[in-house]
């Protein structure tokens, strides 16, 4: 047990430095259930605490985040043309993603534990643990070359307003990563929407949009590679003439599923070499999260499963209305564009803000798909629908909750 | 359809409450239990769909210069909307007090101070800046009271929902309900955009 060892040997005096004694008692909690117990009050202990159950979510992102550093890099190089092969320049590509992702993790986790650990300490309890699923939910929703001072505004007021104002972990109204992902969309729209962002390291360089890498691409990373004899990062190449990074749901808004399938073939929207937010493209690998999240029984399958339901009724619905090209886009292959499988894998299921009993889960599921597809076909302001879907059927989880917990009670009022 | 698409353009894509921020003092007062939120939304509702109508009248055949007196009476608009608001409420303030007692001592002042709620005043305005015709007027009163119930059953909802959370002690109480509110208008943005009349004419 040199770990625990390790752990006893440093624990700073809870008296003295109660903002340090918070954050080590955090970090203790991650690697160890604590044996103390609760005093006062009834308390159910388990093994499989709030900090586990957190983590299962955090490792059915996993594949989402390795999935979203490739992508990064293999859009960028479609981009200039340049290593077009799924497999050719892995290592590029790989690269070029790590530099753009880890930023952004960084500084999410960073700036939110940084609020929560500050809360933490104010209240006078321990860490509460449920930035760490946010904090690794923010950067899989966001375009990779976001600015950091943008996201971080967008972290600081979700945590704040949309979590400690509540009183922190557990009691918040609106799901957070999608609050910080909300805030960006209003507050810095061109940051988050159109045709550029989707595509890392071309939108900040002017007229000719050459590649142009950083210190860090062509001296450290080119060191590396030419140490194995690979290829390496080259300055001035040119974006490919014609090229457009727009995704599936801006060309099917504008001509159909056939302006679709012009420029993706159905393979690569199912496994996700498209543009889009990082984690959101693979359909697989949220899929393989989400077989990880029903199997540990974490996530609720009622949820996903109405979800499910109601966008496929609504897409059957805007098929037999076929007022515009994208209304007729034949239902199924609504799944395939956008980020439909991650928001019902990791935003809808959230515990916290969903509806807690099973009924309502069942309607709360069905109209956030109902919802999402009226707003991703119907409405030309967003490109997109289930943020803002999810978003609304929050507000009205609760009410959910209290007439099915009505109805519950006057039935078995009838029957005693 | 044209009727229905201004009720669904009132109740969720023009939300009085949470895209107008109008009717906001009985909102944020009453909205403290699901029961009386709902009363006090159904009121609302009534007294929107009733005025509306009646105020059409009154703003196309007495106050307008094409009307039956044949003078340009708008100058007395206001006036004339207010005193129909007033009565209506006092109709229901009636009604409620015979059917449901409890329902009348819980809602207490904001009963009548609907007379005095800018959702529904806010109505007749709009709907005459608007140039309704009668029966959209009735679709449109109906529309924005039951976006009106709509926005305040959920915040009464989410409000004996964060009863049991550990608020910070300054924002206990309207603090709160101030947040909710401009949290929930970011929720209902998801549908501001939409225009159902230009997608029933095909475009």
């Amino acid at each position: 047990m040199g770990l625990l060892d390790f752990f006893k040997r440093i624990e700073p005096d809870k008296k003295k430095s109660p903002l340090l004694h918070t954050a080590y008692d955090a970090f203790f909690t991650f690697a160890f259930s604590p044996n103390t117990t609760a005093k006062g009050g009834v308390h159910i202990h388990d093994g499989m605490d709030l900090k586990r159950t957190m983590i299962h979510v955090v490792l059915a992102m996993q594949f989402c985040y390795i999935f979203g550093m490739y992508n990064i890099g293999h859009q960028h190089f479609l981009a200039i043309g340049e290593h077009t092969g799924l497999l050719e320049g892995l290592h590029l590509k790989l690269a070029f993603g790590l530099v753009k992702l880890l930023p952004i993790i960084v500084v999410s986790n960073l700036v939110g534990l940084g609020i929560e650990f500050y809360f933490a300490a104010k209240k006078g309890h321990a860490v509460e643990e449920g930035y760490i699923v946010s904090g690794a939910l923010i950067p899989l929703i966001m375009p990779p070359d976001l600015p950091l001072w943008i996201l971080a505004l967008a972290v600081i007021f979700a945590v704040w307003i949309g979590k400690e104002a509540f009183g922190g972990t557990g009691m918040n109204i609106l799901n957070i990563a999608l609050l910080a992902r909300v805030f960006v969309f209003f507050a810095y729209p061109t940051t988050i929407s159109g045709d550029e962002v989707w595509v890392a390291g071309l939108a900040d360089q002017g007229a000719g949009l050459a590649a142009n890498y950083g210190g860090i691409f062509t001296g450290f990373f080119n060191w590396i590679f030419e140490s194995f004899n690979w290829t390496t990062f080259n300055n001035g190449a040119l974006v490919v003439d014609g090229y457009s990074g727009a995704t599936p749901l801006s060309l099917a808004y504008q001509g159909g599923w056939e302006a679709v399938t012009d420029k993706y073939t159905t393979s690569s929207m199912f496994w996700g070499t498209i543009p889009g937010s990082i984690g959101e493209t693979s359909k697989p690998l949220i899929l393989l999260g989400v077989a990880i999240l029903l199997l540990t029984r974490i996530a609720s399958w009622r949820i996903m499963l109405s979800m499910f339901i109601g966008a496929a009724v609504m897409a059957m619905m805007l098929n037999a209305w076929g007022a515009t090209p994208f209304m007729e886009v034949p239902w199924f292959y609504q799944f395939y564009m956008g980020s439909f499988f991650f928001a019902m894998a990791f935003m809808a299921t959230d515990p916290v803000t969903a509806a807690s009993t099973n009924r309502g889960k069942w309607i709360y599921g069905f109209f956030i798909g109902f919802v999402g597809m009226i707003v991703r076909v119907l409405n030309p302001a967003y490109p997109e629908g289930w943020m803002l879907a999810i978003l609304f059927m929050n507000v009205f989880a609760p009410l959910i909750d209290h007439y099915v917990l009505e109805a519950n009670i006057s039935k078995r009022l009838k029957r005693a | 359809m044209e009727f229905f698409n201004i009720f669904i353009k009132a109740a969720f894509i023009e939300n009085m409450v949470l895209a107008y921020f109008l009717g906001m003092c009985s909102y944020l007062a009453v909205s403290k239990s699901v029961t009386t939120a709902f009363g006090l939304g159904l009121a609302v509702i009534f007294v929107l769909g009733i005025t509306l109508p009646i105020n059409w009248v009154i703003s196309e055949m007495i106050l307008s210069e094409n009307g039956w007196l044949g003078m340009d009476l708008t100058f007395l608009r206001f006036i004339l909307f207010i005193a129909v608001i007033a009565s209506m409420v006092q109709l229901v303030e009636m009604i409620v007090e015979k059917v449901s007692p409890a329902l009348y001592n819980s809602l207490g002042i904001f009963l009548p101070l609907i007379t005095v709620n800018c959702a529904i005043l806010g109505g007749s305005l709009f709907m005459v800046a608007r140039e309704y015709n009668f029966g959209e007027s009735v679709a449109y009163g109906l529309g924005s009271g039951f976006g009106w119930f709509l926005a305040i059953l959920a915040i009464a909802a989410i409000r004996e929902k964060i009863r049991y959370s550990n608020v910070p002690p300054a924002l206990r109480g309207l603090g709160m309900a101030f947040i909710l509110t401009g949290l929930m208008g970011i929720a209902f943005m998801s549908l501001m955009g939409i225009d159902p009349a230009a997608l029933a004419a095909g475009n």
